[in-house]
């Protein structure tokens, strides 16, 4: 139960992966404590900065949208991405359509 | 005789009886409703536990209705089994077991989430039927029978995708599953009647016994080949998925899930143990193979532009249905040459069983979280959350845990089923792993993204009333979350006990097949 997994060409220890978690986790805190000692929560010193203009009160004018995510991933891969939403028609008979294409496809190559 | 004897006629006979009485539990009110859901819940993952054992100790179980006796599967004078037969070997055990899982957990979360609906008893009705339908699928020994059940399972679940018929996306992603199912299943039909025209039999050993390579026989392979992918929701047949499980009520997706697996299950077992070393051809492997990669991919691809988060869980679906077929496409490959399955073949077979496991649980509370996050919020849109963690620290850890576990972050489990995927496919062929580890970091970027929209960020004041959802909501996603540490933390007998022997009963051909012809001489199932 508690040995690695090998895998035939390597293997996977779960425990190693702890052991450095715990280890990574102690030099946060560590490196945590060698802050600034006089951090006081709730005064003014918790106030976000926000380029010096005053902060919107409601978080729905500050939030990055989900649409907003991956911007430039999106845009680098436009072609791409414009001929794989365009396959994805939304209509009923372009999906039977599709299984009937690569059942005949499936089938060429198998009975041909 | 012991009851244990009867459990796969039990397997069945529980969710079946669970729907039949359902509707009658509306005169008992809410609460006899909701014990009867979680009741028959809880005794047929009970059965799934025993039954998985059994055969972990006992081998491939033979079960046969409406003959001399349970365990005859030849009666004297007849060479071919005619009854209704099931057959469990450790394949069967192990998918009865994690669809056990999945629905218990969805049923656990669906008693609060869907609390305020009405027509709950028909719910339940139809939840137990898909349950009945996807058991079936996995124990059943013979093909016609495999049709019934998963018409079962596939009507049941139309009815559970449009359940919330007030909405109009929800009657619309019912219709197109119905639309593509339908036609899978008279395709399965089909097959089933070219192997029955040309051996007269239906029973799944009995045609792998006499199984040849002729041109009916590829016929059949790609009938059901084509059927059982668009089921478990290959590219390019992948689109009701995304529809269907976005609609679902979240407790009936998590379910979904070992539904869709069922299929993957018939797929597999058409494969590997009907056709197995008769296929004469590299081409049925290499096109699973192309599927799989297909799959991961494009699914992967879609996901990342999502804005609803049900939508982005469930292409993640058909992406890691891509590492299942990958994993399982290289195991055919390497069937029938030694050299080949010891090298990489059985790892690539362990690695798709294992994914098996961890997709079903981690999927799955994938799912119960996005419901959570409609469930508090009334929207499924992520560009309209934000700064939830707030007020939902529970769901965010429960959804932290699925989403590491899926992206493949050490030390989950995910990785471990991966590792495997990752190392067998690139002995075939590198740009094959190199498809695989870029999909790995494409799921991890919007599993971020929705973490990071829906959790983190500023408070938003719509939703200054949110709450945390009920106790029986996280319940349902503590059992899938604790299954998912459990493999995490203990890779090593997840390996030994749930999925080797799994493995080992897909590939072994004989086994199978020996089990009921071993039942005539002996007169003995087991």
């Amino acid at each position: 139960m508690w040995t690695k997994v090998l895998t035939g060409f390597g293997y996977w220890d779960v425990y190693s992966w702890l052991a450095f978690f715990v280890i990574a986790g102690g030099m946060v805190f560590f490196i945590r404590s060698l802050g600034r000692k006089d951090y006081r929560q709730g005064t003014e010193q918790d106030e976000i900065f926000y380029g010096s203009n005053p902060v919107p009160e409601d978080g729905e004018d500050l939030k990055v949208p989900a649409s907003s995510a991956y911007w430039g991933y999106t845009q680098a891969l436009k072609p791409f991405y414009e001929g794989l939403v365009g396959l994805h028609t939304g209509l009923a008979t372009d999906y039977a359509g599709w299984y009937i294409l690569v059942t005949a496809f499936v089938a060429l190559l198998i009975l041909v | 005789m012991n009851w244990l004897d009867h459990l796969p006629a039990l397997m069945l006979a529980v969710p079946l009886f669970g729907a039949f009485i359902a509707p009658l539990t509306a005169w008992g009110g809410k609460g006899l409703r909701n014990a009867w859901f979680l009741l028959v819940s809880v005794v047929f993952s009970v059965l799934a536990i025993l039954l998985w054992s059994r055969v972990g100790a006992a081998g491939p179980l033979i079960y046969v209705m409406g003959g001399q006796g349970w365990n005859i599967a030849l009666p004297s004078g007849i060479s071919i089994p005619v009854r209704i037969l099931m057959e469990i070997d450790a394949f069967s055990a192990f998918m009865v077991l994690l669809g056990a899982v999945a629905s218990l957990a969805g049923a656990v979360f669906s008693v609060a989430y869907m609390d305020r609906f009405s027509g709950m008893e028909k719910f339940v009705a139809l939840y137990f039927l898909m349950v009945t339908g996807m058991f079936g699928m996995e124990v059943t020994g013979d093909f016609f029978n495999f049709f019934v059940f998963l018409e079962i399972s596939s009507v049941a679940s139309f009815g559970l995708v449009a359940f919330w018929r007030d909405r109009g996306e929800a009657l619309e992603a019912a219709f197109k599953y119905m639309l593509v199912s339908s036609l899978g299943a008279m395709m399965v039909l089909l097959a089933v009647a070219f192997l029955y025209s040309r051996y007269n039999v239906v029973n799944m050993a009995t045609l792998g016994k006499v199984i040849e390579w002729g041109m009916v026989e590829k016929t059949a392979l790609v009938l059901f080949l084509t059927a059982l992918a668009m089921k478990c929701g290959s590219v390019p047949m992948h689109m009701w998925m995304p529809d269907a499980y976005a609609e679902a009520p979240a407790g009936v997706t998590c379910a979904l899930i070992a539904v869709s697996q069922a299929s993957l299950y018939g797929l597999f077992r058409v494969c590997f143990t009907i056709y197995g070393a008769f296929m004469g051809s590299p081409v049925i492997p290499w096109v699973i193979i192309i599927l799989g990669i297909l799959s991961m991919f494009i699914g992967v691809s879609m996901a990342v532009i999502q804005k609803e988060v049900g939508r982005l869980i469930a292409y993640h679906s058909v992406s890691q249905v891509g590492y299942m077929l990958l994993g399982f496409g290289v195991g055919l490959l390497a069937l029938g040459d030694a050299r080949a399955m010891a090298d990489y073949g059985f790892t690539a077979l362990k690695g798709g069983v294992f994914h098996i496991v961890n997709y079903t649980m981690y999927k799955g509370l994938l799912f119960l979280a996005a419901g959570a996050l409609f469930y508090a919020t009334g929207s499924r849109n992520l560009n309209e959350m934000g700064g939830l963690a707030r007020r939902m620290p529970k769901t965010m850890v429960l959804f932290m845990i699925a989403a590491a576990a899926i992206a493949g972050l050490p030390p989950f489990n995910g990785f471990v089923s991966k590792l495997l995927i990752y190392e067998s496919s690139f002995a075939v062929h590198p740009i094959l792993a190199v498809f695989a580890m870029v999909t790995s970091v494409l799921t991890l970027a919007s599993f971020v993204k929705i973490f990071q929209t829906a959790f983190l960020g500023p408070e938003l004041k719509k939703f200054a009333g949110v709450k945390e959802v009920p106790g029986a909501m996280l319940v349902g996603m503590t059992v899938l979350a604790v299954a998912i540490i459990g493999l995490s933390l203990f890779p090593t007998w997840s390996l030994n006990n749930l999925v080797e022997p799994a493995a080992k009963a897909l590939m072994d051909q004989t086994s199978y097949i020996g089990a009921v012809f071993a039942a005539a001489a002996t007169g003995g199932g087991l």
